[in-house]
Parts: C-alpha cells; sequence; structure tokens
C-alpha cells in the first residue's frame, strides 16, 4: 500500500532521505488474528529522527503496528526493517529489542513491590549492567525525566504523570535509537499528557532518537513531525503534502 | 535481580508461604523418615555388636533376628572354632517387662565377659538374682540401685546401672541367662552368640568359618549387613520409601500449582521483562532463582521439623528401644536436595509457561 501522511509542521531534511536510509521500514506488512485482519499490506517508511504519530479508530490497528515494529509480534507477512535491517527475522530478538528499541504503554506497568529507581533498573539487569552503575545510570535517568527526587518512592507513592515519567525513564535505560509508545497519555489528564508529550519531545531532541507515538491526542499529532492515519488495517488519510519517508 | 526475588517471594507473602509449606512437608517427610529407618537400621546393627562383639552369630533363614534360637550346647563349637577369642551366649527376651514393653531384657552372665564389657555408672555387679540396667532403661522405668524392676511378672533387685554405648543394650535389662531362660520358658535356648576375634583373624574368614562348622547359623559383623538380613527391617525402610514418595509428590503438586498460579497472575511482568529485553534464559533464571530461594527456606523450616517429627514419632509409638532416630549430617544434606529438587521441579513447569508465552500476549495483560 501506498504511504499517505499529512504535512510535516517541522519539517527536517533527515526526513527527506530514501526508504533506504530510513529508521523505520514497514514493507507490505499484513497482520491476521483469526478470520480478523489486523493490518492488510502497510507500507511506512520512519526517518531517523521523526517524529511519527499514527492514529486512527479503535481496532484500525494501531497497537498491532506498533507491536510488529517493536518486534514484540510477527506479520503474517511483509517484513520490517530496523536501520535497514530486518532483526526481528534473527536470532537474539531480546538482545536487539533491549539495544533497538524503548517501550512506553499506556498503562505504566511498573513493577509495584519496586520503588522508581529498581523500575528503571529493570532493562539493565537484562543487559547484564553490574549493579553500581545500574544504580548510577538510573538515577540519572529519573534526573532526566525531573524525578531525581522520587527515585525512592514506589509507584503507589507516586502521582499518574509521574509513573508515566518512570515509564519513560525505563524506556530510555538501554539508549535506545528508536521510542515507540502506545498511548502514553491515554490514562492521563490533559495537564499531565501535555507534559509527557513535552518530555517525549525533549528527549527526542536531546537524544536524536525516533519517535513512533500512537495516540488520539490531538497535542500529539500537532507536534509529531508526521501523522499516519490507520482504518481498518490500512492506511487511509490521502495525502498532504510530502511523504517525508519517501514510501510508496 | 536478588532484590527482584526478595521483592518478589515478600510481595506475595501467602503464596511464598504456600510454596514453602509445600517443600516444608516434603523435606519433613523425607528427613524424619530418613532419621527413623536411620535408627532402625543402627538398632538392627547394634544386635551384631551386642557384648562389644565383633560379630554375632544367629539362628539362620530368620525376618527378625530378636526371634532367633539357638541351643546353647553350640556355644562351646563356635568357641572350639579357630580364630575365636570369645563366644558369650545372649538370650534377648521381648516384651518381658509390662511397664514398657520396648525394653528388651537380655540374658547373660552379667559377670562374664560381657559384665566386663558394660561400664557401670552407678551400683556394682550383680550377685544371685539381682540384675544391671541401662541408663536408657532406668530413666525410663525411674529405676535406681538398690530399687527393683518386674521382669515377667517377677521382681527383681537391680545392683547396678550400666552404659555401654550401644543403644539398644543402653535401653535393655540384663539378667543372668538361667533367670531369662526361665522366666521365658526356654531353657537350654539362646538368642546369639556374640563372638570376638582372636588378634591375626579376620572377622570375616572367622564368620563364614563358623557357617560352614555350624550349618543353620548365621554370622552378621557388618551392621548394614544385618539391616539387610532382617526383613522387618527391610519392610520398613520399605514403607518409608513409599511414604516419603507419596510425600514427595503431594509436595510437588502443590509445588508446582503454587508456582503454576504465581507465573500466571506475573504473565504480564513476564512479558514486561521481555519487552524491555530480558532474554528468556534470564527470565526462566528469575523464576528458578525464586523458586531455590523459597525452596531453601522451605527446607530450612522441613529440617527442623523432620528432626522434631522423627522423635516424636519414635516417642508416641514407644519405640525408643528399638529406634533412635539418626539426624546425621548426610540425612539433612538429603533433606536439603530434596527441598531444591521440589522447588526447582516446580519452577520448570512455570519456566516452561514462560517460555512458551508469547511476548505481546503477555504484555496485553
Amino acid at each position: 500500500m501506498l504511504i499517505y501522511g499529512i504535512r510535516s509542521r517541522k519539517r527536517d531534511d533527515r526526513l527527506l532521505q530514501s526508504p533506504s536510509g530510513a529508521a523505520v521500514s514497514v514493507e507490505d506488512v499484513s497482520r491476521c488474528f483469526g478470520t480478523i485482519q489486523a493490518l492488510s499490506h502497510v507500507s511506512l517508511n520512519v526517518a531517523p529522527g521523526e517524529v511519527l504519530a499514527v492514529t486512527g479508530r479503535s481496532g484500525s490497528g494501531k497497537s498491532t503496528l506498533l507491536n510488529l515494529i517493536g518486534g514484540l509480534d510477527h506479520p503474517d507477512g511483509g517484513r520490517i526493517r530496523i536501520d535497514g535491517e530486518p532483526v526481528w527475522e534473527r536470532p537474539g530478538t531480546g538482545t536487539a529489542r533491549r539495544e533497538l528499541v524503548g517501550f512506553v504503554f499506556q498503562q505504566h506497568l511498573l513493577m509495584s513491590e519496586l520503588n522508581a529507581r529498581a523500575n528503571v533498573e529493570v532493562p539493565l539487569i537484562g543487559a547484564g549492567i553490574p549493579a553500581g552503575r545500574r544504580r548510577r545510570r538510573a538515577l540519572e535517568l529519573l534526573d532526566e525525566v525531573d524525578l531525581g527526587d522520587r527515585a525512592e518512592h514506589l509507584p503507589s507513592m507516586l502521582s499518574g504523570g509521574e509513573r508515566q515519567r518512570v515509564a519513560v525513564a525505563r524506556a530510555l535505560a538501554n539508549s535506545p535509537r528508536l521510542l515507540l509508545a502506545d498511548e502514553p497519555t491515554g490514562a492521563l489528564d490533559s495537564l499531565t499528557a501535555s507534559a509527557i508529550v513535552e518530555l517525549l519531545l525533549r528527549l527526542r531532541d536531546r537524544r536524536g532518537m525516533t519517535v513512533i507515538i500512537v495516540s488520539y491526542d490531538p497535542e500529539v499529532h500537532y507536534r509529531a513531525n508526521r501523522t499516519v492515519t490507520l482504518l481498518d488495517g490500512s492506511i487511509a488519510r490521502p495525502t498532504v503534502g510530502v511523504d517525508p519517508g519517501g514510501g510508496g | 535481580m536478588l532484590a527482584m526475588i526478595a521483592a518478589n517471594m515478600l510481595r506475595r507473602r501467602g503464596r511464598t508461604a504456600l510454596t514453602a509449606l509445600g517443600v516444608a512437608v516434603g523435606v519433613m517427610t523425607v528427613v524424619a523418615l530418613l532419621s527413623v529407618t536411620g535408627g532402625l537400621s543402627r538398632s538392627a546393627g547394634d544386635l551384631a555388636k551386642l557384648g562389644r562383639a565383633d560379630f554375632g552369630v544367629f539362628q539362620g533363614g530368620l525376618s527378625d533376628l530378636t526371634a532367633s534360637s539357638l541351643p546353647d550346647s553350640i556355644v562351646s563349637r563356635v568357641a572350639a572354632q579357630a580364630g575365636v577369642a570369645s563366644a558369650v551366649p545372649i538370650q534377648i527376651v521381648p516384651h518381658a517387662i509390662a511397664r514398657d514393653s520396648s525394653i528388651l531384657v537380655f540374658g547373660a552372665n552379667p559377670n562374664g565377659i560381657l559384665g566386663r564389657r558394660l561400664v557401670l555408672v552407678s551400683g556394682r555387679l550383680p550377685r544371685g538374682q539381682q540384675l544391671l540396667v541401662g541408663v536408657g532403661a532406668a530413666k525410663q522405668l525411674h529405676a535406681a540401685v538398690g530399687g527393683t524392676i518386674t521382669v515377667s511378672g517377677q521382681s527383681f533387685p537391680v545392683a547396678g546401672i550400666y552404659r555401654s554405648g550401644i543403644s539398644l543394650e543402653d535401653n535393655g535389662v540384663v539378667l543372668p541367662l538361667a533367670v531369662t531362660q526361665r522366666i521365658s520358658g526356654r531353657t537350654g535356648a539362646i538368642s546369639m552368640i556374640a563372638v570376638s576375634v582372636a588378634p591375626g583373624y579376620r572377622d570375616v574368614e572367622v564368620e563364614r568359618r563358623i557357617e560352614r562348622a555350624i550349618p543353620g547359623t548365621l554370622s552378621l559383623g557388618d551392621p548394614s549387613e544385618v539391616a539387610r538380613v532382617d526383613t522387618n527391617s527391610r519392610v520398613i525402610t520399605k514403607a518409608a520409601i513409599i511414604i516419603a514418595v507419596l510425600a514427595l509428590l503431594l509436595g510437588a503438586v502443590v509445588v508446582v500449582n503454587t508456582m503454576a498460579m504465581s507465573v500466571i497472575e506475573r504473565r504480564q511482568q513476564f512479558g514486561l521483562l521481555a519487552v524491555v529485553g530480558w532474554s528468556r534464559a534470564r527470565v526462566a533464571s528469575l523464576i528458578l532463582g525464586e523458586a531455590i530461594a523459597v525452596s531453601l527456606v522451605g527446607a530450612a523450616a522441613g529440617l527442623a521439623l523432620g528432626a522434631l517429627a522423627s522423635e516424636l514419632v519414635v516417642g508416641a509409638l514407644a519405640a525408643g528401644t528399638f529406634v533412635s532416630p539418626a539426624v546425621t549430617m548426610w540425612v539433612l544434606a538429603r533433606g536439603v536436595l530434596v527441598g531444591l529438587a521440589l522447588g526447582v521441579t516446580g519452577a520448570l513447569f512455570s519456566v516452561w509457561r514462560v517460555m512458551q508465552g508469547p511476548t505481546l500476549r503477555a504484555i496485553s495483560g
């Protein structure tokens, strides 16, 4: 399927790169769950450093697309490439996911028995980082999301926005090149949601990550470089302006 | 990782306690039964060492060595064999003391070799129809020097209290052989002959020589050999093994069930760990680590309860004379191994579930 998108509001030269230089390349991807066609022949390129918003009605395939890009699921047809490589088709997807991708979900999914610092350390344990370095890194990340003074607090002692910030810090623990956020502001009030969006964009600017956000939030769409709308498993919105990923 | 293991265990205290309980039940049963059967084997082995002999000569083909019956006329034939330094006839009379039927009465010459090998802790060697009582039996019967003990309805004065170091003897009473033959109605019969081997001879060699010279006898010196020959010990040991296996199966079911439930409850957590880049092997090691930690807690409780239970069981069955629970380091080590095996076995199913479960389904709760 051809790629469509709305015009980027903050154009960047990197967004005009060829598909071969794409941070994420979705090539004719389909995914079925039983008789339900969640995605149908979707193609999409996301440039390095781009902030892409994905929207669509409930059941349109947004989260399925995000899960496929992040290697949490496998397509029935087509191919996903990260930095030009079909990493999820190779052995050792755990290592690739750790090094390439950070996830933020609508529900923060923090471990309630661990404090904020320990929650941020969890991905670092998976990477085999020694305890001392883990601790320092987790504290740096909490500082980065303005939660340095909440490091020893349990999730139950934090507000919804603070929990989501901890989840963002956890997603950044292994310095991923790609941040995938599935409705990260969906469970937050508008003020807190705005702060989270601001945080994600700030981190993108600081780290140069590629960010894909599944969201209904108009502010996300407004502030993203590009928005893709999915309808019944296909990209629906007619193109407005240039396709930054150069797909199609 | 250790912090996560500790946090997970403390967070689900009820489930942790239930899992540990399953392990503890298995460990307790194994430790108690191993202790009791070990003690039983040791007691059976004590028979061969009565009178601090090198070996004992018994009637062959019996399932219970305490039922052995030999004519006392063969004592001289045994004594005449090359390599035999001394041959002491002993009669064992069970159930002769009504106050505590587990106490054995030994018929032997208290002033002979047997008596000389007993260490008197109070009193003196007996004369006439006096008896000696072991320290264990004296305690059980509240007997003291100068008092009396009733054997087969007849009172005998206590001349002394001895300690031999052999549990079976220390929990017994020694009367002159002629007296026990009379009160048991088995005149001319003995139960065994305690044989000491002369210097320069090997025990086994002398044992085989006696068996060849006097057909129908059985010479036993090695305690483990006694336990093997004694059918009762074997039956009890086998029964104990069956009970232990059943207890282990029960414990395993509890552990597998609670750990499987735990994994189902924590599916989202494991999914999240996969999402943040934990390999399946590392997730599996977290589950195994928790299982080992819970198992160690359960095993520690099981060891203590097992040691206590073995004493209680023996006490409740009034079997202290025959069985002194042998809670050895090897028994405890086996208890710990059983506990770890239970926990790890229980965790294997959970590990398998986690390894099979797709990440996406887990993370979506």
